[in-house]
């Protein structure tokens, strides 16, 4: 046997161990290793646990973005969502646990029209979701302002804090909640006919017609899942700072999009998967926290953080059908 | 708290009437008498630059004046809206009085400064998203007349009537002097800024490296926070785990401080001396644990949210043929653990910028709560 095809024997080897991994998996472990020797600190379980809390916000808005993308669409008001959870539920809260169960019902109830609206517009008037949901995102920003007259007030109740800032044991709750959302949403999306009609839509909208899948209710459910996710990681948020900023949720506009891609879901539709989305929502925060830790400029902060999100798409194509998780 | 609440801006202005006075400001005054009246909490103003001269720009009312705001949604940028619109309210010349955002893109503002001279305004106020962006359309306008007030954000060149500002470089020097005296001239410590690449952060950042040089502090990392108290936090919560030790925390703005703060305590890790500015999100953390963090204390150095007054009042004396300095900087007043109760406003919202000229029920009332 030549040292060629000898070589080539270990790369279908890698290539096979790969994909039955999941590409995010390996490139999350790579990034840590590779964060832990630049900085020992990555290394440390408070670390460890401090990007697992953080993580659960951008995981959970992830989450239904995934659910968007799977039917080959895309939710860009995901942004305008988590601000708007942030200003209604201080606003309702006003720092009395009595006002909990109200705020976060208002804020669901809020985010389910949202979601519906968003649908609608995309399967009924035929807007591109690109369109449709960044129009949605500038209303809602418009509407924060409207509503606070860019002076927002409130602040959490001492409840509401248990969800972002408290503890279950070791594990923060924030991810203890991220973690119970995401695997209900991938046994949902895996496990029932809902779930394989939303990868059978995704994957080729005029054939699932065909067969009699209800394309536009499937759409519309995966797009109200969407928003009220994005209320729910708002929440989380909101509960971890306590108080009401309107540019809070500007930073998940693309990192919800990153996450998604990163998790191995396709920007066409019909491929990829929650749990990937799990990967992937760790590894953009790991490589957040990292560029953070490392002595570099803002400047290069930026750089590094677009090269190693290009580089593990890369990294799919090597592995050709790497979208293993779907 | 205190005499703030009863009447806090007519004292705070006889205060610093007399202040001023004390400390040889009256030739200044005696030259341009207006700036005396300009000066709204315990700031001061320092005319710098060549004398614009009124008489060119002299014209009969009523005024039409447009402001470009670079963008809107922070309650700062909200305060600034709300008490120049009641500024204007004030002024029977002036007709019209259009505002219009940014939204926070380049292009956009440059448009807007377009159209507002092609709306044929008089003069035209400006926080700029970039110093260097809007120079050219400030430079044309004001060849065209129209009397051009950048503030806030210094804007690059010349080509612009009068400025007014605080001056971000000295700001941020007084920041650092004083966290050099508060870590007793050696320390470690992180540094937080505003809005990656903002040029604020940057003359701010470059003052306080300034007042720290010599000394023994040692700064471990520098890292754009966005002035949200989310990223500060989350950005503190990862210095953390890398820097065992820190032992001060560097801002220019307090929405960075408090987020850096809660990070700590989230961290249970002891709270240390921090700067900032008149964020009252900050001075009531500080007031809350002050007593359990023998080490927590405070710098803070105030971005008057009345700068869009004294601009506003700028344009208006060119426009009625007085006489103005080409630059006005604002000196604002340091708050420490010695004086921040004069500050502080517990019974308002976080997001409170307590250098204003606001009364606490105007707040109240902006804020809700």
């Amino acid at each position: 046997m030549t040292t060629q095809t000898q070589f080539s024997n270990w790369l279908l080897h890698a290539q096979l161990i790969v994909q039955r991994t999941g590409v995010v998996w390996l490139v999350v472990i790579l990034l840590y290793a590779v964060s832990g020797l630049f900085s020992p600190g990555m290394f440390q379980v408070s670390q460890v646990l401090n990007i697992l809390q953080v993580a659960a916000f951008l995981g959970v808005v992830a989450t239904g973005q995934t659910l968007a993308l799977l039917t080959g669409g895309i939710d860009l008001s995901v942004a305008g969502v988590v601000t708007m959870s942030n200003i209604v539920s201080t606003s309702i809260m006003a720092g009395r646990d009595g006002n909990m169960v109200m705020a976060v019902a208002t804020c669901i109830l809020l985010a389910a029209t949202v979601g519906l609206i968003n649908g609608l517009m995309i399967t009924v008037i035929r807007v591109a979701p690109l369109i449709a949901t960044l129009g949605v995102n500038s209303i809602l920003f418009g509407a924060a302002l409207v509503y606070t007259h860019g002076a927002p007030h409130g602040s959490i109740s001492p409840g509401f804090a248990v969800f972002g800032q408290g503890h279950m044991t070791v594990f923060p709750v924030s991810t203890v909640c991220w973690l119970t959302v995401a695997l209900t949403i991938a046994w949902v999306t895996r496990q029932t006919v809902f779930g394989r009609q939303l990868y059978a839509v995704g994957a080729n909208t005029t054939a699932a017609r065909m067969m009699g899948i209800p394309v536009r209710r499937i759409v519309i459910i995966a797009y109200i899942l969407s928003s009220v996710m994005a209320v729910l990681g708002g929440l989380l948020l909101t509960s971890y700072i306590g108080s009401p900023s309107l540019g809070i949720g500007d930073q998940f506009l693309l990192s919800s999009i990153a996450a998604t891609i990163v998790g191995g879901t396709a920007l066409t539709g019909g491929m990829g998967s929650v749990i990937g989305t799990i990967g992937g929502a760790l590894f953009i925060t790991e490589l957040n926290s990292f560029t953070t830790i490392v002595r570099v400029s803002t400047g290069t902060q930026f750089v590094l953080q677009g090269a190693v999100i290009a580089l593990s798409v890369l990294l799919y194509r090597f592995v050709g059908l790497g979208r293993a998780s779907s | 708290m205190e005499k703030k609440n009863e009447s806090p801006h007519y004292s705070r202005r006889q205060a610093i009437k007399l202040g001023a006075a004390a400390l040889g400001f009256s030739t200044v005054v005696r030259a341009f008498p207006g700036l005396a009246d300009d000066v709204i909490s315990k700031a001061k103003i320092v005319p710098t630059g060549e004398t614009v001269s009124g008489a060119k720009y002299k014209k009969n009312g009523p005024f039409r004046i447009g402001f470009s705001n670079g963008f809107s949604g922070n309650t700062w940028r909200t305060e600034c809206l709300y008490t120049v619109k009641k500024e204007a309210a004030r002024h029977k010349d002036l007709a019209d009085f259009i505002i219009v955002d940014g939204q926070g893109d380049i292009a956009k503002q440059v448009n807007d400064i377009e159209n507002l001279v092609s709306q044929n305004v008089d003069a035209i106020l400006c926080i700029p998203n970039s110093g260097s962006a809007v120079a050219p359309a400030l430079r044309d306008a004001t060849k065209q007349g129209i009397v051009t007030v950048p503030f806030n954000l210094p804007v690059d060149g010349e080509g612009w009537t009068a400025y007014t500002g605080t001056d971000p470089q000295k700001k941020g020097f007084e920041l650092g002097k004083w966290l050099r005296g508060a870590l007793g001239d050696s320390g470690k410590i992180v540094a937080l800024g505003g809005l990656p690449g903002n040029s604020y952060t940057a003359a701010a950042w470059a003052g306080a490296q300034k007042a720290m040089e010599g000394s023994k502090i040692q700064v471990l990392a520098f890292r754009d926070a966005s002035w949200e108290e989310d990223r500060a936090k989350v950005i503190m919560a990862d210095l953390i785990a890398a820097y065992p030790e820190i032992e001060g925390v560097w801002c220019d703005g307090s929405q960075d401080a408090a987020g850096a703060m809660k990070a700590l305590l989230g961290a249970k890790r002891p709270l240390v001396p921090v700067t900032g500015d008149d964020y009252n999100g900050l001075l009531k953390l500080y007031d809350q644990q002050k007593a359990n963090y023998p080490k927590f204390d405070i710098g803070l150095v105030s971005e008057p949210s009345w700068e869009s007054v004294v601009a506003l009042r700028i344009a208006l004396k060119l426009l009625r043929g007085e006489d103005v300095p080409k630059r006005q900087i604002i000196e604002p007043q340091l708050i420490t653990s010695e004086n921040y109760k004069n500050y502080l406003r517990p019974d308002l919202a976080d997001g409170v910028f307590v250098d204003t000229d606001l009364s606490d029920d105007e707040l109240k009332a902006l804020f809700k709560s």
